[in-house]
Parts: C-alpha cells; structure tokens; sequence
C-alpha cells in the first residue's frame, strides 16, 4: 500500500494525521509534537499548509489549526556561523517580547464536555507534575480528580526540555528521589503503554576548575554510598566516553552511566490516557481565575470556563506556580526565569551521554532521533515568565558548545526555542499545604522538574491519600524560608 | 534530460557524486547539475528509507540533502557547483539507489506507530529503543569545521526588506528613493521571485523588470544582497534585530533595522498524493526558473500536476523545449520505487513520465514576520494562513510591514502594487 506522506522531513504520512485528530489532538501544536511533522530540516514549511487543510476536513476550527510556532533560525545555521556572533554585544531583556507566542485556541465548547461542579481534588497544571500526580492518586483510589491545564498538554516547561534524567545529586534525599524516576522511566513504555523512548547513556559533568573537580570528587563519594556506579574520569577516560571531547577544556569529569535521557512528550499524553482511564478528567485550555474561600479552606476553583468545587487543591503550575499560589493570596518565593534551549540536525548516534560542564551552564545530548539538544543558562537572565528566544543565547551556546566539541562547529541548528525554570532560593521544590489546609503546594522545582516528577508523584500521592507521611513534604515545605533553614541544592545545570 | 544546447549552458567543470564524475557549469545550483544528469535520487527518507530527492528547487523543502565537502544535511538547491565538489548521497545502506533499509518501507503498509512500538515487554521494548538508534539521524557529524565566518560587527539601517519578488523589489524603491538606508535580501542568488519563472502571465510585469528595477535601486544607494537568507527576526530588549547568513562569503550579518518589510513571498507545496515523494517530482516555479536561467532539460516526458495559467505556461514551456507534456489536474497516486516513473491518473490509467512538475498556490512565508508575533488570517485562495496586513501593508506589530503573496495569493502586478504601498508607509 503506498503512503501518501503528509511531512516528507519525518516521514508522517495522511494517515498518521487521521490517527492523532481521532486520539483527540485537534490544535496544530498538539499534532504537531503527536505527529513529529514540521520539526525536521524544513521546520513545517512544506508540510504546514496541507496538514491544516487536513484538521479543517475532519471538524477542526480555524482558530485551532493556527500555524505553530514560527521558531528561529529560518534555515539551519552551522554553530560556527552563529559562533561569530560576539554575546556581550547582545543585550537581555524582556522590553517588548510577548510573554509568550499565541497560542492556539481550544476546542469550542460544543467539542468538550463541561466541567464537573465538584470535584474531590482539583490539580491547577496539566503538566507532568500534575497529570503524574493525578495518576497516582488514581491507582490509590482517588479518583474524583479534576486537571485544569490552561494550553494544550505539553505547551509549558513540560514540552519544552531537553529529556535528561539523572541521579547525579548532592543529597541522599535527591538521589533517591531521582534513582526511583529513572526505574520509572526505565519501564514506562510497558507500565504505561506508551513510548519515551529512555536510553541510558550516561551522564559526564566535566569539571572546569579544581574547585569544580573537588566538587565532583565530594559528590563521587556520596554516590559511592548510595550505590551509584559514578566514576571520576580523567579528560583521557572522558574521550573514551565522548571522542570529540576537547580535552584541554575540563581536568576532570564525573560519569554516571545509568542516567539517560528521554522523549518528554509521551509522558504527558501516557500519564493522561492511563489517569482518565481510571477516571480522572483532564481539561485542556482551561484557564484558573481565583479562588473562593471560607475561613481556612478553598472553597471553589474558580475558571474561564466556570467554577467547580473542591476538596483539595494542588497548586502543579510550575513556573505560573506563584501566580496561581497569589491568586489565592498566597505569597510564594518562586522566581520564574527562562531558559533556552536548541536542536540541530539529525546525524547518526555519535554522542552517548549528556554533557554538562560545570559552571557554565552549558548542557548538550543527542536525541533518540539523532539530534543535537542543548542548552545554557543565562545568569544575566531577569525573573519573568518570557518564552521568546533570543540571538544572545545562540552566541552563546554556539561558542561554548564548539569548545568543547570542536566538530560540532559544522552542525546545523534547526530551532530555537525556551521554557521557564521554577526557581526557589534554595534550588529545591516547595511541598506541602500552604496559607489553606487543603491549598497543597508541588511546585519549585528549578528546572529538574521533568525528570523528579515520576517519583516525587509517588510520595505526593501517598500523602494525600493518607497512606504514608513522606519526609520530603516535611522538609521542603514553605515554612523552611521563613524559619531560615533552607539547604541550598547547588548542583542545578542549565 | 539534459541541458538546452546553448553555449551558456554548457557543462565547463565537473563535480563527484560518490564518486562519479558529473559535469557541470560553475556557479549554477548542484540540483540543476544533479537532474540534468539524470540523478535525482540522493538520498533515503528519516523512518522508512524512502528514496529522497529536490522537490522545491527554491530552498525551502529541504528534500536534496546531500553531503557536501564533508558537512552533512547540505542543501543542494542553494549550493553552487564548482570543479570538484565532493558530493555524497545520504542515509542509505549501501547505496541511495539500491538501499537494504528500503524493506522498512516495504514492510510497514500502515506506517510505524512509533508511540505504540516497543510497548509490551522490558527486555523487547529495549531493544528496540537500541535498534532505532542505530538507524537514526541523516548524515554523519562533519569531517570537520566548515569555513568561520569573521566576527559579526552589528549593523543600522532604516529599512530591512525580505525578498526580491516584485513585491520587495517596488517596496525597496519606495523606501530608497525617500532617502531611506536600505537593505534588500533574497535567499535566492537572482532577483524577481517568481518572475524569475518567465511564465508572462497576463498579470505579470514585463521581461526584464527585475533586473532594471535592481539598477534602479542600486543607483539609489539600496544594497541588493542576494543569496543572502534572513535566518529569523528577534526583538533583542526591546529593539528588532535581524540576522543574515551570506554562505557565499561565508558571513553572518546582524542588523538592526529601524523598519521590516517582509516580502517572503511563498513557499512551495508537495502534492499530497500517495507516494508523491518520488524523486523526480518537482515543484513547477522551481522547475520554470531552472529552465530559463541554466537551460534544465529535466527527463523526457512530464506530467504537469495543477491547473490555471501557470500550470498552461509551464506546459508549454515544456513542450517547447521537448518535453512530451500532459497536464491534469489531479492523479491518484505516483509511480515508480526509486525515481518517478509515471502517474496513475484518476480513472486508473497509466501515465508514463519521468518528471512531474507540481503547480498549485504556493504556502505565504509568514513564518520570518511571526518571529515578532505578527497575526495571520485564513486565505482562502492560498488555502493556507496568510499575514494578515492593512491596505498600507501594516502587520499590527510596529515597525513591521508585509506586501506580496506573503498576504495571500495574488498576481505579480498587485503584489508590485501593494509592495510601493508598504514601502511608502515604511518610510516613516
């Protein structure tokens, strides 16, 4: 049988459209990152204009089928092209940048069903936090749950990183959190019905500085004790590790090889199927607007589509997290900041784990399709929630990235693009009820969010449904930073 | 297929493709070397190894990657031949002719759910996410580093216009004559966009208006920069600021102009027919402009795919440089397992060709202009998202203009006409 092939780039056939609109991705982004059509060589012109006149055939709204998001650069740039560009020459600042692209409108109300007037817990954020909470709650029994996501599934932090998981931390506590998301990843396909495509390469953190290597060296040895199989490699192990390495760049590196990296997508749309399976009703482009309150509790949710009543409600907006917690007249610490990231080209497998040199906040992987994923912080980067990208970050990552890997000067960036990292003083999350009893807070996780979700979901819900009382939520409640004993978590990348 | 037997035409170099020499003319595009040789199969597809080839012959659909010189994923639309350029096929194994791997296509009828795949059992499930890897990527990291452009010193003008169709080329007059500073960029390494086709459309502008109007704005102090690609438009704190790639220099430009005026035009549109991607299947404007500027014979029989007074002008066209040429409007599907060998018409009947050249309204470019947020409409005679502009070409977004097939589909003297209209209101 022939296929008639929709996107040519990724090989996404008519057919494979059908299928997405029937699972129920109406809007473009959403088939879009369904699909894989538009994010290969060509970015989505060649195929933009059929696949929308293909949603608008099987029932889609002009106003769901907008294009995505135009994403710079317009043609793939070669790193040493954008290598050229001087990054102090290049100021940073949110002055005129929207504070996010357009998104696309939902469904009209006469696709989706309403919402319910009351529901036992009501999660504000349908990213991997919330939906992974919403589905452990369901396998505990709770399923009168409600998720509220205000865009489509994957349209915040959730959709926006670059895949790593790793159990390379600084504190018992961090480790184990980590350790017990990677066993998750490690069966998710099979648990959860549905590919994230987990493959360990490892992790190497190069260690730039003496300062850097004693790091390294003190957080080996920890490892060491919880039974992590982190080795510290001299820059001549590390080329066994990663050939293309400079090693003139880094003196030492430490290499944990059961991290890996996954496909962040699918965990979205797997935790969903299997929550609503259970029960649980996820809306999507369904905004939160207040709250009603009597006395010490929350009384409604309050939206644009209406208000439900609740019993408990967890605040999961990530970086929207201290809005929302406001909303509520709950001040919060939180401090949303952008982060940039890029993918380029698709090559053959040439780089097995993800790389971070310290200090810098340089990070690069290769994705299971054989792109180049990375990204860098900004430490001149304001607070705001902005996800615009910027030439800056390009000469930035350009010129850090063909350091350490000289070869990569002749890979090609396909497009840029940014998410926003949930910031906390200390670098670690924010857990546990707040200003109301039954106001739960899960938020705060300073862009490792992605990767803790599966675990730290596992202990939310066990709180929550009253079977175990987790350490972790007494810990890291919001009381700590008023009580002035915050541990600062310093071992954050990008 | 081959070439027009003018001395102009004529092959003065030769180039390799995996290591078969391959004549050609110096300067021209290494697609045009590529299919007046007879090979447009140069590579094999992402997932299924499908074979692969130039389809837009303009840029934008990314269908003729090839390595080039050691760099992988190199367009070779926007690659100039020279004597001994290293060309090699892609993504196949051995060869992009006779590809083992194609069986992946051969053995999925439905296509490969790659959500569901290696979901039932650890071990398997593993197994495949190794398996998968393995086939992965297109081209292989590059040999080396490419030539560095020199650093980046930032530049000022007062007006950035995007394209040299006839939309950009009447909006840059308007603005040079007012004593504006301007810049003109085009990916492409001539002026006139699509009147570089030389249809003579009854709504066209007169042969040679291009090129005079380029004088014109030469004389008037505009900088026409050709093969020049504006790579994306930021808003660096606040101000714009456009960067331009010239790969010729090679040299990477920054500007920050007062005014754009996005006159991107459109972008070409794979029939969407089952198995469509052959190579061999061309888009008609791209096929038009290889004909009349490098004298491409491209096969010996075509079906043009479309219908209206291009699709009729590039029949003749055909015809007329010996092409045996059908025109319909539509088929079923395209025939052949490497290059296109024929089209099965409507009623089940065969058409034997080895080209088919596709005609059909092109996608309006809006992706440089949404950079900035600018806001798109529904046009219906494009049948894609078109930037939605006032009559002066006002995107809404300040300091942002748009004229031309960007807007919607439209004729080259309109388009001419609403280019004077942005570039006047530009002028500030």
């Amino acid at each position: 049988m022939a296929k008639t092939l929709i996107c040519a780039c990724e090989d996404v056939d008519l057919a494979d459209v059908r299928r997405a609109f029937a699972a129920g991705h109406r809007d473009l982004e959403s088939v879009k990152r369904y699909t894989g059509l538009g994010t290969g060589p060509c970015q989505g012109k060649s195929c933009v204009a059929a696949v929308t006149r293909e949603l608008l055939r099987l029932g889609a709204t002009p106003a769901e089928v907008l294009p995505f998001t135009a994403r710079p650069p317009r043609e793939p740039t070669a790193l040493s092209a954008l290598a050229a560009l001087d990054p102090e020459a290049l100021p940073i600042g949110h002055e005129g940048v929207p504070p996010e692209p357009p998104a696309p409108a939902g469904p009209s109300s006469a696709q989706v069903p309403p919402l319910p007037a009351r529901a036992d817990v009501v999660i504000v954020g349908g990213g991997i936090v919330g939906l992974s909470i919403a589905y452990e709650l369901a396998v505990r029994g709770v399923t009168d749950v409600l998720v509220l996501e205000r865009g489509y599934l994957n349209a915040g932090a959730s959709g926006r990183n670059g895949g790593g998981v790793r159990a390379q931390w600084t504190t018992p506590a961090m480790i184990r959190l980590a350790r017990r998301s990677l066993e998750r990843c490690r069966t998710f396909a099979e648990d959860m019905g549905i590919n994230v495509w987990f493959r360990r390469g490892g992790y190497l953190f190069l260690a730039p500085t003496p300062e850097h290597v004693g790091r390294i060296e003190r957080n080996q040895q920890l490892h060491a004790r919880e039974g992590l199989r982190t080795r510290i490699l001299t820059p001549a192990q590390a080329l066994e590790v990663v050939p293309e390495l400079d090693p003139s760049t880094f003196l030492a590196a430490s290499h944990n090889p059961d991290d890996g990296v996954v496909f962040p997508w699918p965990f979205l749309w797997g935790y969903a199927t299997r929550a609503e399976a259970l029960g649980v009703q996820v809306r999507t482009f369904t905004r939160v607007t207040g709250f009603r309150t009597a006395g010490a509790a929350i009384t409604h949710v309050e939206t644009d589509r209406g208000p439900v009543a609740c019993g408990l409600v967890i605040n999961a907006a990530g970086a929207w997290s201290k809005a929302v917690a406001a909303l509520a007249g709950v001040a919060t610490p939180n401090r949303p900041t952008r982060h940039e990231i890029l993918v380029g080209e698709p090559l053959d497998p040439w780089l097995d784990p993800l790389v971070s040199l310290l200090g810098s906040g340089l990070y690069f992987s290769q994705s299971q399709r054989g792109e180049l994923v990375g990204g860098m912080g900004d430490p001149a980067e304001p607070e705001g929630i902005v996800q615009g990208s910027t030439i800056r970050f390009l000469a930035r990552f350009a010129r850090a990235a063909t350091r350490v890997v000289p070869r990569l000067a002749g890979v090609k960036v396909l497009r840029q693009w940014a998410g926003c990292y949930d910031v906390t003083p200390d670098n670690n999350p924010i857990l546990g009820p707040a200003g109301f009893g039954n106001f739960f807070q899960v938020h705060g996780l300073v862009g490792h969010g992605f990767m803790m979700a599966p675990a730290l979901a596992e202990v939310v819900a066990d709180e929550i449904a009253g079977r175990a009382r987790s350490e972790l939520v007494a810990a890291f409640d919001l009381g700590r930073f008023s009580r002035g004993d915050a541990v600062r978590e310093d071992f954050i990348i990008g | 297929m081959g070439r027009l037997p003018d001395p102009s035409f004529a092959p003065d170099c030769t180039i390799h493709l995996d290591g078969t020499p391959i004549p050609a003319r110096a300067g021209e595009p290494l697609t045009v070397a590529l299919l007046a040789a007879g090979r447009p199969l140069l590579a094999r597809s992402h997932k299924y190894h499908r074979p692969r080839g130039p389809f837009c012959l303009s840029g934008t659909c990314h269908g003729c990657l090839v390595r080039v010189d050691g760099q992988p994923d190199v367009r070779a639309c926007r690659t100039p031949c020279r004597d001994g350029l290293t060309v090699q096929t892609q993504h196949a194994f051995p060869t992009a002719a006779h590809d083992l791997l194609g069986v992946i296509d051969l053995a999925t009828p439905h296509g490969l759910d790659h959500h569901h795949m290696g979901t039932s059992f650890g071990p398997l499930d593993r197994a495949v996410v190794a398996i998968s890897r393995r086939l992965a990527g297109l081209g292989r990291l590059p040999d080396g580093a490419p030539p560095a452009p020199p650093p980046v010193v930032p530049e000022a003008c007062d007006a950035l216009v995007v394209g040299a169709g006839p939309a950009g080329l009447s909006a840059a007059e308007r603005l040079a004559t007012g004593g504006r500073r301007v810049l003109l960029a085009d990916g492409e390494p001539r002026a006139g966009g699509r009147l570089r086709c030389r249809y003579d459309l009854p709504d066209d502008l007169e042969q040679g208006w291009a090129g005079a109007q380029v004088i014109r704005l030469a004389d008037a102090g505009c900088e026409v920069a050709l093969a020049t690609s504006v790579l994306g438009l930021w808003l660096d704190d606040g101000a714009v600021a456009a960067l331009l790639w010239q790969p010729g220099g090679p040299r990477l430009r920054l500007v920050r102009p007062r005014a754009v005026v996005v006159c991107a035009g459109g972008m070409a549109v794979p029939p969407l027919l089952a198995d469509g991607d052959r190579p061999g299947v061309l888009w008609g404007r791209g096929l038009a402009v290889a004909v009349a500027e490098h004298g491409l014979v491209p096969g010996r029989a075509a079906a043009v795919l479309g219908q209206g007074a291009e699709a009729e002008a590039l029949s003749a066209r055909l015809s007329g440089i010996g092409l045996e040429v059908e025109r319909l409007a539509a088929a079923r599907r395209a025939l052949g397992r490497g290059r296109v060998t024929g089209l099965e018409r409507l009623d089940g009947t065969r058409l034997e060709c080895d080209t088919v050249a596709v005609v059909a309204p092109p996608t309006p470019a809006t992706d440089l202009a949404r950079h900035l947020g600018a806001p798109v409409r529904f046009d219906e005679a494009a049948g894609a998202f078109a930037l939605a502009v006032d009559t002066d070409g006002a995107t809404g977004v300040p300091g942002l203009w748009a004229a031309g097939e960007v807007t919607g589909a439209m004729g080259a003297q309109r388009a001419a006409e609403a280019g004077r209209r942005a570039g006047e209101a530009a002028r500030g």
